[in-house]
């Protein structure tokens, strides 16, 4: 059931440049760096049950590490790629270890205050970050500059982490991810050393997201503090749930419906952030499964549908 | 002042409901949006400054309550992310709303005439309206005081604020409750809009930053406790201005190691109650 | 290899909760392949004393010795790896995955194996863990999420996940809470029979005296922290004081129900 649907998503995201134009590879390119950024966090909440607030800050330090590596290290493109997860994942472990100490709502809590930090510091250290003003021409130079290469590029590597991540799910660490999800308390009690697996998963969740911010800081040539600020944590939680929590993919089908809807929304009108707000709304209130949750919304719905030839 | 207003509903709200109310923040600029157009029937007057108050205050009460009984009901019991998500969502609808109805460029409010200029007092000179936010909010907190130790809603809503399961258990009606404590924090909320309109510019940003303290203080304090409320918004006030004096741009990173270090150490804040 | 010596010993444990004195001072000594209960009347420190045991609670002094091991500081996850076991008064399983899935991830936690990112789990021991569900009666229900499972089959899968870690002393709060007095007896007997065929030793907190000394092959009763009395069954029955602690309330109830003492 799974090969076939990963080979027909490969030979799509192969296909993609080759059918479309230079716009919509663009935004092709955005899908995958929100997918994997989207499945990042979904590492965290769907499978480890872990609500964080401020995930946000690891998509935006790996952009901010890709962008200083590349402007004032006069690193590669691929060095300063290796670069994001690494300084992601590092301050990731920082912050997750102290907020694995805590749980639920002041775990989300924690991590939006550390989120705050981080943004607070790319806004005041100007000289680092170029503060309000951010970095800008960090647009790879050479082959990169194809859009299309750069596709690929992306591709390559969303894929590999992807990858990656979909063997962690399905291994004994992710199984024993799946089991602090639902009883954490039991856990520690059949050996599990549950604050480590949290710290960890917190640490990959936050490498993978760096990973995603450098890859979109080199696509679209900036970055900016705002991408630090508290409203852009929600955006891989909607995506996460628009697509659906308990799912592999649930996540990468929230980040391209995501993408594609403000995309096309935003070309209309200025007031995307109403159109998402109603969006949530109605995603929370109807369709919390998501949208790969759509067959238990099916028998929600068949008392009103099912019997009308009654 | 205006910060312990804002806090306490959302103080009360989550002590209640458990729900972190992301949309404090646009609440409150609702109420200042409201009292600059009622107070434009008669500018700097001091009628049209308290119609402007009122108006702000109830209209927000009505908001809450609408928001509460309409969205925030059916979510009680789901996961947190979906409660995160709703109030999220209401940012961004309000956030665009004001703009839908009342553009883009920043309003303002006239202060007014009573209570412009300067009060002279202890050898300092203080501007009259600040003095008055101050006298006025101490006002409200005693106010708020006296609902919760003297009211029997006042109990029912630290009841819950400690137990909420107990409470359903003894026949108390915990939606009205909900409901109730959510339009008094909206309100709240509301009326901290109105009374900052006339010392603020009213723009479409104007709960951006107001969200981000009215949690510090919230976390500091303790959530669920509205004395707490009053104590972390001094707390943050003084860190503040301490801050802004010893060390301008680290000032605000205080704020939020605070915050941090307070979740670390004693999550439930100075007075909150330990879960 | 393992020490000749008792399986678990508890030397002079002591436990404050802000002034209320929950163990007082506890000894004791259970050898291997014993069933032991240990009674007590409510705010006994039962409860206390086997958090205490399991790592949930750190003794304020006093030491626990596992097999001759120093285990008093341990953390949960150790003990378990260690070779203990415990189930929980109100059912704890993992009700999103499926039975078998609760065993494979208990196989794994026991063995310490959790931290594999790579290989598929998705078929590791499989095997055992279909042998303990069958060896509690849980064979068919290996693919039902165990959080649709009926409670006494969720006790039981508590009682597979407890052993899957093949565990050499096992700790059972409460087995047979919140079920019906014949569901109670015949649980019992199946987790003695289980010990019984795994060389377990078993220490077991209960309320229902007609479950303790059916099975029990010593019993150890506390009282208001302390250890009041220990031994067999017939001796602890037939202890004076213990017959005040629990006759005591039954005097109570006696004069309650009857009160002219009709039916003496």
């Amino acid at each position: 059931m799974r090969l076939p649907l990963a080979a027909l998503l490969m030979v799509c995201g192969i296909a993609v440049p080759l059918v479309v134009s230079e716009f919509w590879t663009f935004i092709a390119i955005e899908v995958l760096v929100f997918a994997l950024y989207a499945s990042s966090f979904n590492l965290l909440l769907g499978y480890g049950g872990m609500l964080s607030f401020g995930h946000a800050a690891f998509f935006g330090v790996g952009g901010y590490a890709t962008a200083l590596l590349v402007k004032k290290g006069g690193l590669s493109v691929g060095l300063a790629l290796v670069g994001a997860p690494l300084a992601a994942a590092a301050v990731a472990t920082v912050i997750g270890y102290f907020c694995v100490r805590r749980s639920g709502i002041y775990f989300a809590m924690l991590t939006f205050a550390c989120q705050m930090l981080l943004y607070t510091i790319a806004l005041k250290a100007s000289g680092l970050t170029g503060g309000d003003d951010g970095i800008t021409g960090i647009r790879p130079t050479g082959i990169l500059s194809n859009s299309i290469a750069y596709y690929y590029f992306t591709l390559f590597l969303v894929g590999m982490a992807l990858y990656l991540m979909w063997r962690l799910v399905n291994s004994p660490f992710g199984y024993a991810l799946r089991a602090l999800r639902t009883n954490p308390g039991r856990l520690r009690y059949v050996g599990v050393p549950v604050r480590a697996h949290q710290w960890v998963t917190f640490v990959i969740a936050g490498g993978l997201a760096g990973l995603a911010g450098g890859l979109f800081a080199l696509s679209i040539g900036s970055i900016f503090p705002s991408w630090l600020n508290w409203t852009a944590s929600a955006t891989p939680v909607v995506m996460a749930v628009l697509g659906g929590l308990h799912s592999f993919v649930g996540p990468m089908l929230g980040a391209a419906v995501y993408v594609i809807l403000e995309v096309v929304i935003s070309g209309h009108t200025e007031y995307w952030p109403l159109a998402m707000g109603c969006i949530i709304l109605v995603l929370v209130l109807v369709l919390p499964e998501g949208l790969t949750g759509w067959r238990s919304l099916q028998a929600r719905l068949r008392p009103f549908g099912g019997s009308g030839g009654r | 002042m205006l910060l312990f207003l804002i806090s306490a509903g959302l103080s009360l709200i989550f002590g209640v409901s458990r729900i972190l109310n992301f949309a404090h923040g646009v609440l409150f600029m609702l109420g200042a949006y409201l009292a600059v157009t009622i107070a434009l029937l008669g500018p700097g007057t001091m009628t049209a400054y308290l119609a402007a108050l009122i108006g702000g205050t109830a209209g927000l009460f009505v908001v809450g309550a609408l928001i509460e009984t309409g969205l925030l009901r059916r979510i009680y019991h789901a996961p947190h992310e979906f409660q995160l998500l709703l109030t999220f969502a209401l940012v961004f609808i309000f956030g665009d709303v004001v703009k839908l109805l009342w553009g883009r460029e920043d309003h303002s409010m006239a202060v007014p005439s009573l209570l412009t200029g300067a009060t002279r007092g202890l050898g300092l000179t203080f501007p009259t309206y600040r003095l008055f936010l101050i006298v006025f909010g101490l006002l409200v907190a005693a106010v708020l005081w006296y609902l919760l130790q003297r009211t029997r809603w006042g109990i029912f809503v630290r009841a819950a604020t400690m137990d909420r399961q107990m409470l359903s258990a003894l026949g108390v009606n915990t939606h009205r409750l909900f409901t109730g404590v959510f339009a008094v924090g909206a309100g709240l909320a509301g009326l901290g809009g109105a009374l900052a309109a006339p010392i603020v510019a009213v723009g479409p940003g104007l709960h951006v930053q107001v969200i981000i303290d009215a949690f510090v203080v919230v976390v500091i304090g303790g959530m669920g406790s509205v004395f707490g409320a009053l104590v972390g918004s001094l707390l943050v006030g003084i860190v503040n201005a301490f801050g802004l004096l010893a060390f301008p741009s680290l000032a605000v990173v205080l704020t939020f190691a605070l915050m941090a270090v307070i979740l670390i150490v004693r999550p439930w804040g100075l007075f909150g109650s330990q879960e | 290899m393992v020490s000749s010596g008792p399986v678990l010993r508890v030397e002079n444990l002591h436990k404050n909760f802000g002034g209320v004195q929950a163990l007082g001072g506890v000894d004791l000594e259970v050898e291997k392949g014993e069933f032991r209960a240990i009674i007590g009347p409510n705010g006994a420190g039962k409860s206390t004393f086997f958090n205490t045991l399991t790592g949930l609670i750190r003794a304020d002094s006093g030491r626990t010795l596992f097999e001759g091991r120093d285990i008093t500081r341990q953390s949960p996850d150790t003990l378990a790896r260690l070779g203990i076991a415990r189930t929980f008064q109100i059912t704890s399983v993992f009700s999103d995955l499926t039975a078998l899935q609760n065993l494979q991830v208990a196989l794994l936690g026991y063995r310490g194996a959790t931290w594999n990112p790579w290989r598929s789990a998705r078929t590791i021991g499989v095997e055992r863990s279909n042998q303990l569900l069958h060896l509690v009666g849980l064979a068919e229900a290996a693919d039902l999420l165990a959080g649709t499972l009926a409670h006494g089959d969720q006790k039981r899968l508590e009682l597979a996940i407890a052993l899957a870690g093949r565990p050499r002393l096992l700790l059972l709060d409460e087995p047979t809470a919140g079920m019906t007095a014949g569901e109670r007896l015949e649980s019992i007997r199946l987790v003695h029979r289980i010990a019984g065929e795994l060389g377990l030793t078993v220490v077991f907190t209960e309320h229902d005296m007609a479950v303790v000394f059916e099975v029990a092959t010593r019993i150890s009763v506390l009282h208001q922290g302390h250890l009041l009395a220990e031994g067999t069954p017939e001796a602890v029955r037939n202890d004076p004081q213990v017959q005040q602690v629990y006759l005591g309330d039954a005097v109570i109830d006696a004069e309650r129900d009857d009160p002219e003492g009709r039916l003496a």
